[in-house]
């Protein structure tokens, strides 16, 4: 589990003000995922990949992390071209293929990876923080803000605790299996997890006491959008809306 | 339990959306902000925990935990889960920004009807019931969960009928797992740690 | 400045404190030791108010203390650097996390970003405002929290176990901090040459009870 993977980078993108990448990139999934038309579509999903070239992002990790997204659509290739009604072009034995099934898995499958490259050129190449920081200027309620600030500080932290949980799992051979001595096991684990989850928070609550919490957090840093940041968040609303719109 | 972004229907899509802006409200409400470390903590270990595989046969599933996030936060589980599910569609692409709605639902209403369903009997003192209540509550949570997955697909087009009744079938293995996940979870955390299953998260 | 009288103390029906008295005066420089589990820390978190004990009276800066209330007018006059650095950095950024004591004392944000760059300069962290609090290294974590604790301008510190963990550069950086300073501390530790070089009193835990030595 690799956090923040494409988060650090010098191009151009990396350093957008993550509050227009977080309004472009809801803009665009939106729209795509509307769309009906193949050739929308496709023409929508040259947006991202001109922003991930632009972002230089590895070219092989960007490949594995669409391969992983991608078992979802992989998995409606193996009925909608079938059930979709339409066409015969093809019969494996029993099973007819369809043209226009074939065409729907098509558009799922370009909709869906324009979505996951815009997501990864537009969120990914800012630090989960500053995203989220961006959601708290964008009118997000500051609870949930909070919720998303403590939460990723601490993933950090209870991952490692969970490593060194699995590490004395395994020191012990422990050997995984299909059998109730290793559900008992991942159940403890899971308890233990969640336990110390909870006892950490109650000292860290304590921690806020001693600071003088009194119900209230803070945000201190605060964006300037640039004029890059207008262009770019304006081109990042209209652009899709444009293909949306003469190509549908 | 995730679907990708581009799959489902527009009505699908909206109407997730705003039943998931719903039970997030109703959960923020019922949140205290000197209860926001602890719920937070509770989401990321529930989101490493997700991470673990356990094997079943030849393949391997990994953890849901849905229902018993649910039995020890009720309707906070709603924002819990959007939190988890939003760090992962930002950090994995594992879902995106127009499913989130849908996703949350379809993890956290399951959530929140074994909090009311099996959230008194897990916490009886009778071991059996207990035992009883916290593996139908992990293993209902699964089963609803795709239950609803499967509803979501079906309701964007017929054409993914089959597709749905895969879904549900490929989970039979996974509700059994946490159903036996959940019960050990439960019993060790009334001995480890009683006070968490009493819903301490969040105003009841 | 601190007294506690027949402080009494049970945790899961187990005695960890057993009609303890205890004194801190202006100027003290108190180490505290004792066995893994005898209640240092216990004590540390009665003084803060974040234990209620069983019997026993809490008296902090002439004045006894029993409610949540009475403590919160406290907590910022006395601080309480945890353990594990990782429950107090809870902020994104070291800025706002240094920043977060001030701003509950009602300084406004400039001010708070002054104290936060004049306290991380006392402990040549200058340039780490921006740094993630997740992302630094142990030594870092524990001078942060150091930072967060010394940002609320404290007449006392409270340091539990403040050299686990750390590399010698940074002990000697905490030395140096310790003896410039005039501050009265506690110092709860198992680094008897640490405690040599920074204190100037050592009470003992055990079995319930307290000794000076």
């Amino acid at each position: 589990m690799k956090l923040e993977e494409f988060a650090t980078g010098s191009s151009f993108i990396h350093h957008l003000d993550p509050r227009g990448k977080v309004v472009a990139a809801a803009c665009f999934s939106g729209l795509v995922s509307l769309t009906q038309s193949l050739y929308a579509a496709l023409a929508a999903l040259a947006l991202p990949v001109m922003l991930v070239a632009l972002a230089r992002l590895d070219f092989k990790r960007l490949m594995t992390r669409l391969a992983v997204v991608n078992g979802f659509i992989l998995f409606t290739w193996f009925f909608i071209p079938f059930t979709f009604p339409g066409e015969v072009i093809y019969s494996i034995g029993p099973l007819d293929i369809h043209r226009e099934g074939v065409l729907y898995a098509c558009l799922l499958t370009v909709k869906s990876n324009a979505i996951i490259l815009a997501l990864i050129a537009l969120l990914g190449t800012s630090p989960v923080l500053d995203v989220v920081h961006a959601l708290s200027h964008l009118g997000v309620p500051d609870k949930l803000v909070h919720l998303f600030f403590f939460c990723f500080r601490y993933l950090h932290t209870i991952r490692e605790e969970y490593h060194k949980l699995s590490e004395a799992l395994k020191v012990r051979s422990f050997r995984p299996g299909t059998n109730l001595h290793t559900y008992r096991t991942y159940a403890y684990l899971v308890g233990m997890l969640l336990v110390r989850s909870f006892h950490r928070s109650q000292r860290i609550l304590e921690a806020l006491k001693c600071r003088g919490f009194s119900g209230r957090f803070y945000i201190l840093h605060h964006y300037q959008m640039k004029r890059r940041d207008y262009l770019f968040t304006s081109c990042g609303l209209v652009l899709p809306c444009l293909l949306v719109v003469f190509l549908a | 339990m995730h679907i990708s972004e581009g799959v489902l229907a527009a009505p699908v899509l909206l109407a997730g959306a705003a039943l998931g802006l719903a039970g997030t409200a109703a959960g923020l409400k019922k949140l205290d902000y000197d209860r926001i470390p602890q719920v937070a903590l509770l989401a990321a270990a529930s989101f490493v925990a997700s991470f673990i595989h356990v094997p079943i046969g030849p393949a391997s599933v990994h953890l849901v935990l849905n229902g018993i996030l649910g039995v020890m936060l009720g309707w906070v589980a709603f924002p819990a889960i959007l939190i988890s599910l939003f760090l992962q569609a930002i950090m994995f692409q594992f879902g995106g920004l127009t499913v989130l709605g849908v996703t949350t639902c379809n993890l956290a209403l399951p959530a929140v009807l074994g909090y009311y369903a099996f959230g008194p009997g897990i916490r009886s003192s009778k071991p059996r019931v207990s035992a009883i209540c916290s593996f139908s509550c992990g293993f209902v949570a699964v089963l609803l969960s795709s239950l609803a997955v499967a509803g979501c697909l079906v309701l964007t087009g017929d054409s993914f009928w089959a597709g749905a009744k895969m879904i549900v079938m490929a989970h039979i293995p996974v509700m059994f797992i946490e159903g036996f996940i959940t019960l050990g979870c439960v019993r060790f955390l009334k001995k480890v740690k009683p006070e968490m299953l009493e819903v301490v998260y969040g105003r009841r | 400045m601190i007294r506690l009288k027949n402080i009494c103390f049970n945790y899961n029906s187990r005695q960890v404190l057993d009609n303890v008295h205890f004194r801190v005066d202006p100027g003290d420089r108190i180490g505290l030791v004792g066995p893994n589990g005898s209640g240092k820390t216990t004590l540390c978190r009665i003084i803060m108010g974040l234990l209620t004990p069983d019997a026993g009276e809490v008296e902090i800066f002439g004045q006894i203390r029993r409610k949540e209330n009475d403590f919160a007018a406290i907590r910022g006059r006395i601080g309480f650097l945890f353990q594990d650095p990782d429950d107090q950095l809870f902020c994104p950024t070291v800025l706002e996390d240094v920043a977060f004591g001030p701003l509950n004392q009602g300084k406004s944000p400039d001010e708070a970003k002054r104290i936060v760059q004049a306290t991380l300069a006392r402990l040549n962290l200058t340039g780490f405002e921006e740094r993630f609090t997740h992302k630094l290294s142990g030594g870092e974590k524990r001078l942060v929290s150091l930072a967060t604790v010394l940002s609320m301008e404290p007449e006392m510190l409270i340091l539990d176990e403040p050299t686990t963990g750390l590399d010698e550069q940074t002990i000697e950086t905490l030395v140096h901090l310790l003896n410039g300073t005039n501050l009265t501390y506690i110092i709860v530790s198992h680094d008897k040459d640490f405690l040599e070089r920074t204190t100037n009193k050592t009470f003992s835990i055990r079995g319930g009870g307290i000794a000076g030595s």
